[in-house]
């Protein structure tokens, strides 16, 4: 019983994260001419590379990926209006990341928490796609926008009405708590922690990917149609599909009010590009427009990774103890409280 | 001796018929359904099996032979009531349960509005998700084919000729897929043994092994047959069978289907700090 | 810990590559960091399920008598594409958990380190495999 957990399987743990730690230079470079997705679909770095077609003739885009990054959505302030590293910068900053990172895994985690790093969750176990850009977010702003004084006061109204109430029933938990819908699937795909990882799958006329948690699936069709009628609300809006060029764009509207991304509301619009750059690389691209929530859009991009590895079930609701155990757990202390006074 | 030309004619037709079916028929052997009709082949000459699809039947109440019943919650009337059935069970329809499995398949069914995985939002499984009475979607390549149902957005990766094999047991199992001609053959393990066949308790071991068969049978019907081996809880293997009809209105699309807030009172209800007011 | 959550809200910094912010606060809700323990027993059973994994274990009391302790971990998804998979904990393994007891009182647990009874850890040592002494 000693040995069950084979020597051998720890090594190829070891060699598993050295590998996963390399940066692929193709991507860095890629994301320096982000502005013209088609130029880069057919250079990348030194070689020739013609991106891939399906056998319908379309841009392939298929694969397992993560959209797992090293960079964050934000500038961080003290960069003010700086949008790219230079390659020794973005060098040492992975340095320091990475050292950041072991350095949290072996700290492990503070308070009643399991231990991420154990579990293979931690940044150094899973594959990072590297980008020179000091934020997720382009342009000299590099951050979400302000707020409109409207969309303020709707957040506002929001936290307000569950101040007090918080652990009162499923419905004053977050999305995520009670398997409804994962922080960052959006649209827009942001990275999610871990298994942050996606499959896409093309079949004639559709472009499916789906993403791990929690196994939500856009099937999305790639002849432009109209959305769905106006009072179809959903989690993950209602997205159409067109091909421009080597890149695949994607429209989504029709969210309903509660995905609340950054702030948004039921308004929220999407628009995403994905354009093949290399035979590892997508270059995900997305800008969002709220009219009630940002008086002006804003644009996002990150490199997605493909990973050599495939999907496996988040069946979240189905092992959902969590949920019964944060209500219990609550109650018990409610009545504790009660007890002492 | 009278001689009935158009007899010598007609039986004349037949044969050169006969004579010109056997391509299409002997491609779609090797299962009981033969078929004359050759589906259009997809860009790598696969039999195109891309497209919405959903089961018209029953059988997500019962998949044995049924006639109509109260359904398990009386305020909700004839609304709620089971739908007859013919049953989708290939042979007399009986579920050939060993004795133990016999008599727990009753229990669930007196209790099946506390034990149906369906009422809390838990995904179907297999072959129950293909028969839920809501669409899902083919989407097909070459080393992959998806399979993404519309009811609590369930979806299934088909790996195409590869043995690889399951860490561990989940909810819908683990795919690896082959063409028998024009047929899909799909090989499902690693079943956990918490899914159900239907809303009846027609249940399961996490020993259960399902064999799948997707044939197409027309521009806008499948043929879909499931081979359900399972020796901790049937005598021998048994198989269930059914068309299933392509959508084909204009703009025909899933729509998400996410219940876990659906499930929320029943689940969780007891442990709110108030109970809900009607 | 706190300064990982400030920063996480503030969006600036590194992305953080842990459980999303809520789950901290959700934690503290299911579980009492009042209430440590140091738990040795049998592995009974392997959840392997998401959102959290849970191993079952057989914990021999002082008294004599039996308990029967659940103890959340993470996602095995992870585990998995690392090639571990049901047969890596088998019932029947001694373990040793080091966590905090469910608020709630139940025999319920999580785990933060989960140890052979020799000390080496269950699953992965941290993100320099071998760095705790691990073979290689």
């Amino acid at each position: 019983m000693r040995h069950r957990l084979l020597p051998s399987l720890l090594s190829f743990a070891a060699a598993v994260a050295v590998t996963l730690l390399t940066v692929a230079p193709a991507s860095a470079q890629a994301q320096n001419v982000a502005a013209k997705p088609a130029a880069a679909a057919t250079n990348s770095g030194s070689k020739t590379w013609t991106a891939p077609k399906t056998p319908d003739g379309v841009p392939d885009l298929q694969g397992v990926w993560t959209n797992q990054t090293s960079v964050p959505l934000e500038r961080p302030p003290a960069l003010g209006a700086k949008e790219f590293y230079t390659p020794d910068e973005l060098a040492k900053k992975e340095e320091q990341d990475n050292a950041a990172a072991a350095r949290r895994a072996e700290a492990g985690e503070s308070g009643v928490h399991y231990d991420v790093a154990q579990f293979g969750l931690d940044r150094s176990h899973s594959k990072t796609g590297v980008t020179e850009r000091t934020s997720i977010i382009v342009g000299p702003d590099g951050k979400v926008p302000p707020l409109l004084p409207a969309a303020q006061q709707r957040q506002a109204a929001r936290q307000a009405a569950n101040r007090g109430h918080q652990w009162d029933g499923p419905e004053n938990r977050a999305l995520g708590e009670r398997c409804i819908l994962w922080p960052n699937e959006g649209p827009p795909m942001l990275p999610e922690g871990y298994n942050s990882n996606m499959q896409i799958v093309q079949g004639p006329g559709y472009v499916a990917i789906e993403q791990e948690m929690i196994h939500d699936t856009r099937v999305i069709p790639t002849d432009g149609r109209a959305h769905v009628a106006k009072n179809v609300r959903l989690y993950l809006g209602d997205s159409v599909g067109h091909w421009e060029g080597n890149t695949l764009v994607v429209d989504t509207t029709n969210f309903t009010d509660r995905t609340a991304f950054r702030g948004s509301s039921e308004n929220l619009h999407v628009i995403e590009r994905f354009t093949r750059t290399a035979d590892d690389t997508i270059l995900y691209q997305f800008t969002i427009d709220d009219p009630t929530t940002w008086d002006k859009p804003w644009s996002g991009e990150l490199p997605i990774t493909k990973i050599n590895s495939q999907i496996y079930e988040y069946a979240c609701q189905e092992g959902n103890y969590g949920m019964r155990n944060i209500l219990s757990g609550a109650r018990a202390t409610e009545k504790a409280e009660a007890a002492k006074q | 001796m009278r001689f009935r030309l158009s007899k010598l004619i007609v039986s004349g037709a037949a044969s050169l018929a006969l004579a010109a079916i056997p391509a299409a028929a002997q491609r779609a052997g090797g299962n009981a359904q033969q078929t004359t009709y050759r589906a259009p082949r997809t860009a790598d000459g696969k039999a195109d099996l891309n497209g919405i699809w959903q089961a018209m039947n029953t059988a997500n109440w019962d998949i044995r032979p049924h006639a109509a019943a109260q359904g398990p919650d009386l305020m909700l009337g004839a609304q709620f009531s089971v739908a007859p059935g013919i049953g989708v069970i290939e042979g007399d329809g009986e579920i050939p349960y060993l004795p133990a499995a016999a008599a727990k398949q009753k229990e669930n069914y007196a209790n099946r509005m506390k034990l149906d995985p369906e009422v809390k939002c838990y995904l179907p499984g297999v072959p129950r998700a293909t028969y839920m009475p809501y669409p899902f979607q083919i989407v097909q390549s070459q080393k992959y084919i998806m399979l993404v149902y519309e009811y609590a957005g369930g979806v299934r990766t088909i790996y195409m000729d590869s043995n690889s094999k399951p860490p561990a047991d989940s909810w819908m199992g683990w795919s690896n897929g082959h063409w028998e001609g024009d047929t899909l053959v799909v090989d499902v393990t690693g079943l956990n043994d918490q899914t159900w066949f239907d809303r009846a308790g027609n249940f399961h071991s996490d020993a259960l092994h399902v064999v799948e068969r997707y044939t197409p049978r027309s521009p806008d019907t499948l043929m879909y047959e499931a081979t359900i081996e399972d020796p901790k809880t049937f005598s021998r293997p048994w198989k269930i069978s059914m068309p299933l009809y392509r959508h084909v209105e204009k703009n025909a699309q899933l729509l998400e289907y996410k219940c876990p807030e659906f499930a929320e009172e029943v689940l969780y209800g007891s442990l709110r700090k108030k109970p809900l007011t009607k | 810990m706190r300064k990982m959550i400030a920063v996480a809200i503030a969006g600036a910094g590194l992305l953080l590559v842990t459980a999303p912010v809520w789950a901290h606060h959700a934690f503290a809700q299911e579980f009492d960091e009042k209430k440590p323990l140091k738990l040795q027993g049998t592995v009974t059973k392997w959840e392997l399920i998401n959102p959290h994994s849970w191993i079952h274990i057989n914990v021999k009391n002082a008294d004599g008598t039996t308990t029967e302790w659940m103890v959340e971990g993470g996602s095995p998804n992870n585990l998995f594409r690392m090639g571990f998979t049901r047969d890596s904990l088998p019932p029947g393994t001694v373990i040793v958990i080091d966590g905090y007891q469910a608020k709630d009182g139940s025999s319920r647990a999580v785990g933060k380190d989960l140890t052979f009874t020799d000390g080496r850890r269950l699953f992965l040592s941290g993100s320099a495999p071998g760095a705790n002494g691990d073979e290689k």
